[in-house]
C-alpha cells in the first residue's frame, strides 16, 4: 500500500505541478477531464455495450408509449411498469463498470483531496500539533522545530487523552519537517506553509490499510511508535467560481459528470 | 444651426425658471462630490475641547481650524437609539417613534396595565405559517423582524440622487432598510438568541455561583474531572422547529486544561485551539443543530481563558450572527457581511459589543475589559480602512462604538473625584484610557484626511456627550413618594419584579425605561384610572413637582428639564407610542436601570455605586456631542435633528427635515 501510495503520490504531484501557481479550479478542471476520459474508456470496456443501448432504447420506448396512449390509464401503467423495470436493469447493467471503476477511482479521490482539501498555513498564523500516543503510554513527547517555525504556546498535555498539543506560527512560506521526539524515538510531521496547490497532509497515523488508503499523502507512524497520531489542523478549503463557493470533490463530480456525458459520442460510448 | 441654437436658448431659459422648483436650484448648490462621516458615539465636547486645546488631538484641530468644530445639541431624551433615530429621520420623536431604549407593551400579556416592555428599534413581525409533522414544525411563511423607527432615512435621498452610498453599523437600523447600495445593521442588532448580548461564564469558583440570577449574561458551574471540562453553549431555550418545550438548541465544546502550562486546549465542533491564560481565541463558528442532519443555524463567538488555576474560569462572547450564514438580516445585500468577514475576519454583530454586564457582575475585572473593548475597536477600524481602501466616492457613513461604552464604563471613576465609587488607585492607573480612545480615533481622522482628496468632504459627529453618573434617581419610588403610584401593602419596598404589588386600581403614573413617564390613562391603559380631560392638568402637577425636587445628599436640583409630549416633541404620526413625560435629570444624575423594568427602589434617589459610572441620560442641554467637518458646512448644523439637512444640503439635495417645521410622519403600509 505504501508503495502505491508513494506511486500515486508521486503521479499526481507531478500532474498537477504545472497548475501550483494557478487558481485551484484550473488544475481540477484538467484532472477532472483526463478523469473523464479514464471513466469512458473503462465503462466501455468493461459495460455490455448492446445491453446498455438496447435497455435505453426500450426505456425511450416506455416514455413515447405514455406520450402517445394519454389517454389509456391502463396502457400509461403497463408503460410505467415497463420503465421501473428497465430502470432497474439499467442500473444492474451498470454495476459491473463501477465495481470495476470504483477503487482507482477511491485512489485518485484521495489523492486529490490532499491537493484541493485545505487551505495552506497562512505566515504568522497560529496552526495547532496534536500527537496522541497509544493508550497508557507516558512517553515523554518534546518538538524540534525547524528554522521559519516557532512556538507560540506552551505545550498542553492532556491527561484524558495521552499526548500533547502545541501552536505553532510559520514565520516564512514553505514546506518544513516538524522533528517530534516521543520517548527514545524521533518522528517528523510536514507543515506546509504555502497557499498553492500542493500536497498537504492533515494527519500522520499508524499503519493499518485503511488509515494508508485514506490518508495517502503521509507514511505511516512506524508500527512499533508510540505514537499512533500526529495532527495538523489546516483548514478545510471551498473553491469558489463566481462567488459560489463548494467542496472540491461536488465540483470533481459535476465536471467529471459533465465532461464525460459533453465526451461520450467522440468515444463511441453509450451511458 | 439656427435652429439647434433656438433649442439651447429654450433649454436654459426653462432650467433657469425650474431651478428654484427642482430642489437643487438657489441655495442648494452642490458643495462636495463626496462624503464620509465617522459616528463616534458618546465623544463628548468638553473633553475634545480639552484635548485639543492640549494639542493631543492634532487631527480634530487641524479640521477646527480648516473646517468647523463645535457642540452638537443631542435628543430628548439622550438615549443613543434616540439620538441616532433624530440623526437619521431630521425628526423628534413623536416623528420617528423612538422615545427610550425601552417601550412598554400595551398588549395586557402580564395582566398588568401593559406587557414586558421591548427594545423600542426592532419588533418582531406577524407570525408566519407552520407545517407540523409529528414532533416537528416546519415554517412556510417566516414572521421575521421589522425595524420599528418610522420617517425616511436620510441616505434614501442619497440614493434616489443616485449618490453611491454605503451606510456601516448605523443604529436603530436593524434590520437594514437596504435602500443604500451597501449597509451593515449596527446598535439594535439582537445576538442569535435575540437579546441585545449574552455571556457565558463557566467557573470551579463556587462564589461565582451566587450571582446566577443576572441579566445579560449566564454564569454556569464548571466540573473540572482529570484535567476536562465539557460546557455547553445555548442559543435558545426553546427549538422553534419542534413542539417539545425545554427543547433548547445547544453546542457542546471541550476544554483540556493544562493548569502546569497555564494553558489549555479547546475542541469546538471542528475547531482545536490553545489558549494561553488572558488570551482569546479568533472567531469561531459554531453549528447549532435545528433538526439533526437536516437543519442548523450558525452562530460565532470567541473564548477567553481567564483563568486554569486555582479555579477554572472561561468566558464565552454572546453568540454572534455569524457573518458568513447570518441567521438574521444583518447587512444588504447579505454578501456585504461575508465580504467584509472574508475580508478582514470576524467580527462582532450584537449591537454594542463591548460587555459591560460582564463588568459589572464581575466576570471581567478592567483589564479583562478593556482588552475585550480594544477587540471590538480593532474590528470596526479594520472594516473601515477597508471600505477607505475600496470606496469610489459618493457617501459613507461609518460608526465607531467603543468611546461610549468605554465611558459608561470609566468615566465617573476616573475623570471625577466627587464620584462616590471614585478610587485615586484605579484614577491613576486608568485615567488615560477614555483620553487614549479619543486621540486613537484623531489618529484614524488624520489618516482619512490624508487620504481623501479636494472633491471629499469628511465630518466627525457624535449622538451625545458625557458625564459623570454619581447620583442615582428611581422615578417610580419619587411617584409612589407624591402620591401618584401606590402599593397594595405599605412598607413593601424594594420591589424589584416587574411593578410587584402595584395596587394599579389607584395607580395615577408609572415609569418604564429610564427617564419615561406614563399615566395610567383610562381607555389606554387596561386599568386606566385618570381621565383624559383630567391628563394634562395631571401631568403639569408631576412636572412642576420634578422640577421643585431636591437631591438630599447635594441640595442641588434633581431634575433641570421635564418634556411633555404633546408641548415639547413637535412632530407627528408616533406621538402615540411614547410616554407621556420624559424627564430631564440635572448633570451628574440618571434614571435607574432597575426602575426603567419595573423596579420601585426603598429611596428615591441613592449612590451610583456601580461599574456603570458615566452617563448621558440627563438634562439633553448639558451633554451635548461634537460636530467636525474638515471644510466649512453650508448650511449650519446645530443640533441631529438639522445634520442630516445639513450634509444632504452639501450634496445639493434640499428638502429634508431639520427641526424647523413639525413633519407628521404618514408611514406607506398604514
Amino acid at each position: 500500500m505504501s508503495l502505491l501510495n508513494n506511486l500515486l503520490g508521486g503521479t499526481f504531484d507531478l500532474l498537477l505541478l504545472p497548475f501550483r501557481s494557478l487558481p485551484p479550479m484550473v488544475g481540477l478542471v484538467v484532472v477532472s477531464a483526463l478523469c473523464s476520459v479514464g471513466m469512458l474508456l473503462g465503462y466501455r470496456a468493461t459495460s455490455n455495450q448492446p445491453a446498455v443501448e438496447a435497455v435505453k432504447r426500450k426505456i425511450a420506448a416506455g416514455l413515447f408509449e405514455i406520450r402517445l396512449y394519454n389517454d389509456d390509464i391502463v396502457a400509461i401503467f403497463r408503460a410505467q411498469g415497463a420503465i421501473l423495470r428497465d430502470n432497474l436493469r439499467y442500473l444492474g447493467l451498470n454495476l459491473v463498470p463501477m465495481v470495476f471503476m470504483m477503487a482507482p477511482f477511491v485512489l485518485i479521490v484521495a489523492q486529490l483531496q490532499f491537493h484541493y482539501g485545505y487551505e495552506g498555513l497562512e505566515v504568522d498564523t497560529p496552526v495547532l500539533l496534536q500527537v496522541t500516543l497509544a493508550e497508557g503510554s507516558t512517553a515523554d513527547v518534546e518538538l524540534d522545530l525547524p528554522d521559519g517555525v516557532r512556538l507560540d504556546a506552551p505545550r498542553v498535555a492532556m491527561p484524558t487523552l495521552p499526548g500533547a498539543a502545541w501552536r505553532l506560527v510559520p514565520e516564512a512560506a514553505g514546506s518544513y519537517e516538524i522533528g517530534i521526539r516521543v520517548g527514545d524515538e524521533t518522528l517528523t510531521k510536514t507543515l506546509v506553509a504555502d497557499s498553492r496547490v500542493t500536497r498537504r497532509s492533515p494527519n500522520r497515523l499508524a499503519p493499518g490499510f485503511l488509515n494508508q488508503l485514506i490518508y495517502p499523502a503521509e507514511a505511516p507512524l512506524p508500527a512499533d511508535s508510540a505514537a499512533i497520531a500526529i495532527e495538523l489542523h489546516y483548514q478545510e478549503r471551498e473553491l469558489s467560481v463566481l462567488g459560489f463557493g463548494m467542496h472540491w470533490l461536488i465540483w470533481f463530480f459535476i465536471l467529471t459528470m459533465a465532461l464525460a456525458f459533453a465526451m461520450k459520442g467522440w468515444f463511441g460510448v453509450t451511458i | 444651426m439656427r435652429k439647434l441654437g433656438r433649442h439651447l436658448l429654450a433649454l436654459a431659459l426653462l432650467a433657469t425658471i425650474a431651478a428654484p422648483f427642482s430642489g437643487l436650484g438657489a441655495g442648494a448648490q452642490t458643495q462636495t462630490e463626496n462624503m464620509i462621516v465617522m459616528g463616534i458615539d458618546g465623544l463628548d465636547y468638553g473633553l475634545v475641547r480639552q484635548l485639543i486645546d492640549e494639542g493631543r488631538m492634532p487631527n480634530f484641530a487641524r479640521m477646527e481650524r480648516e473646517g468647523q468644530f463645535g457642540p452638537l445639541e443631542t435628543a430628548a431624551s439622550p438615549q443613543s437609539p434616540v439620538a441616532w433615530s433624530n440623526f437619521i429621520t431630521g425628526l423628534d420623536s413623536g416623528g420617528h417613534g423612538i422615545f427610550d431604549f425601552l417601550h412598554r407593551d400595551l398588549d395586557n400579556e402580564l395582566e398588568l396595565p401593559f406587557g414586558w416592555p421591548y427594545a423600542s428599534t426592532a419588533r418582531e413581525g406577524a407570525p408566519g405559517f407552520d407545517l407540523k409533522i409529528g414532533r416537528w414544525v416546519i415554517p412556510l411563511t417566516g414572521g421575521g423582524i421589522e425595524l420599528a423607527r418610522h420617517g425616511d432615512a436620510f441616505w434614501q435621498l442619497l440614493a434616489d440622487e443616485n449618490i453611491p452610498t454605503t451606510i456601516v453599523r448605523m443604529p436603530a437600523n436593524f434590520p437594514p432598510i437596504g435602500v443604500a447600495d451597501r449597509e451593515l445593521s449596527g446598535m439594535g442588532t439582537p445576538d442569535l438568541r435575540g437579546t441585545p448580548g449574552e455571556f457565558f461564564f463557566f467557573s470551579t469558583d463556587r462564589r461565582q455561583f451566587m450571582k446566577s440570577d443576572i441579566s445579560g449574561g449566564f454564569i454556569y458551574p464548571a466540573d473540572l474531572i482529570d484535567g476536562k471540562f465539557v460546557g455547553t453553549l445555548v442559543a435558545a431555550n426553546d427549538n422553534p422547529l419542534t413542539l417539545d418545550e425545554e427543547d433548547a438548541i445547544t453546542a457542546d465544546f471541550t476544554v483540556y486544561v493544562d493548569a502546569e502550562a497555564n494553558a489549555a486546549k479547546f475542541e469546538v465542533g471542528a475547531h482545536e485551539f490553545i489558549l494561553q491564560t488572558g488570551e482569546w481565541s479568533d472567531w469561531i463558528a459554531v453549528d447549532f443543530e435545528l433538526i439533526p442532519y437536516l437543519q442548523s443555524m450558525s452562530g460565532a463567538v470567541r473564548f477567553f481563558l481567564k483563568s486554569v488555576g486555582p479555579e477554572f474560569e472561561v468566558y464565552v462572547t454572546p453568540i454572534q450572527l455569524d457573518p458568513m450564514a447570518a441567521a438574521m438580516p444583518i447587512s444588504e445585500p447579505a454578501s456585504f457581511a461575508e465580504e467584509l468577514a472574508e475580508v478582514t475576519g470576524g467580527f462582532y454583530t450584537q449591537e454594542m459589543p463591548e460587555d459591560t454586564k460582564a463588568i459589572q457582575h464581575g466576570v471581567f475585572d478592567l483589564d479583562d475589559f478593556l482588552a475585550q473593548t480594544t477587540l471590538a475597536r480593532e474590528e470596526t477600524i479594520a472594516q473601515y480602512r477597508y471600505l477607505l481602501d475600496t470606496w469610489e466616492g459618493g457617501f459613507l457613513f461609518s460608526y465607531f462604538g467603543s468611546a461610549d461604552q468605554t465611558s459608561h464604563v470609566l468615566w465617573g471613576i476616573t475623570q471625577d473625584p466627587d464620584h462616590p465609587a471614585y478610587d485615586p488607585a484605579l484614577h491613576d492607573q486608568y485615567r488615560e484610557v477614555i483620553p487614549n480612545i479619543y486621540e486613537e480615533f484623531d489618529a484614524l481622522v488624520g489618516e482619512t484626511l490624508d487620504r481623501i482628496d479636494d472633491d471629499t468632504t469628511l465630518v466627525v459627529m457624535s449622538d451625545h456627550g458625557f458625564a459623570s453618573w454619581k447620583r442615582t434617581f428611581h422615578l417610580n419610588t419619587w411617584l409612589l413618594e407624591h402620591g401618584y403610584l401606590t402599593l397594595q401593602r405599605r412598607g413593601s419596598l424594594p420591589v424589584k419584579e416587574f411593578f410587584s404589588g402595584v395596587d394599579w386600581a389607584r395607580t395615577q403614573a408609572y415609569s418604564v425605561g429610564i427617564s419615561a413617564v406614563y399615566l395610567n390613562l383610562r381607555g389606554r391603559e387596561p386599568q386606566g384610572r385618570v381621565a383624559p380631560g383630567d391628563r394634562l392638568g395631571l401631568l403639569e402637577d408631576i412636572e412642576r413637582k420634578l422640577l421643585a425636587t431636591i437631591d438630599p445628599a447635594t441640595g442641588e436640583p434633581a431634575v433641570t428639564k421635564v418634556y411633555l409630549r404633546e408641548r415639547d416633541f413637535h412632530d407627528r404620526g408616533n406621538i402615540e407610542i411614547g410616554p407621556d413625560i420624559v424627564v430631564g435629570f440635572a448633570k451628574g444624575i440618571r434614571g435607574s436601570g432597575n426602575n426603567a423594568l419595573g423596579g420601585i427602589a426603598a429611596e428615591f434617589m441613592s449612590d451610583n455605586t456601580d461599574d456603570w459610572s458615566g452617563d448621558h441620560i440627563m438634562d439633553h442641554r448639558t451633554v451635548p456631542g461634537v460636530l467636525l467637518a474638515s471644510r466649512p458646512m453650508a448650511r449650519p448644523a446645530t443640533s441631529l435633528q438639522n445634520l442630516a439637512a445639513a450634509l444632504l444640503a452639501e450634496f445639493g439635495i434640499d428638502g429634508f427635515p431639520d427641526g424647523s417645521e413639525p413633519v407628521t410622519v404618514v408611514d406607506e403600509d398604514e
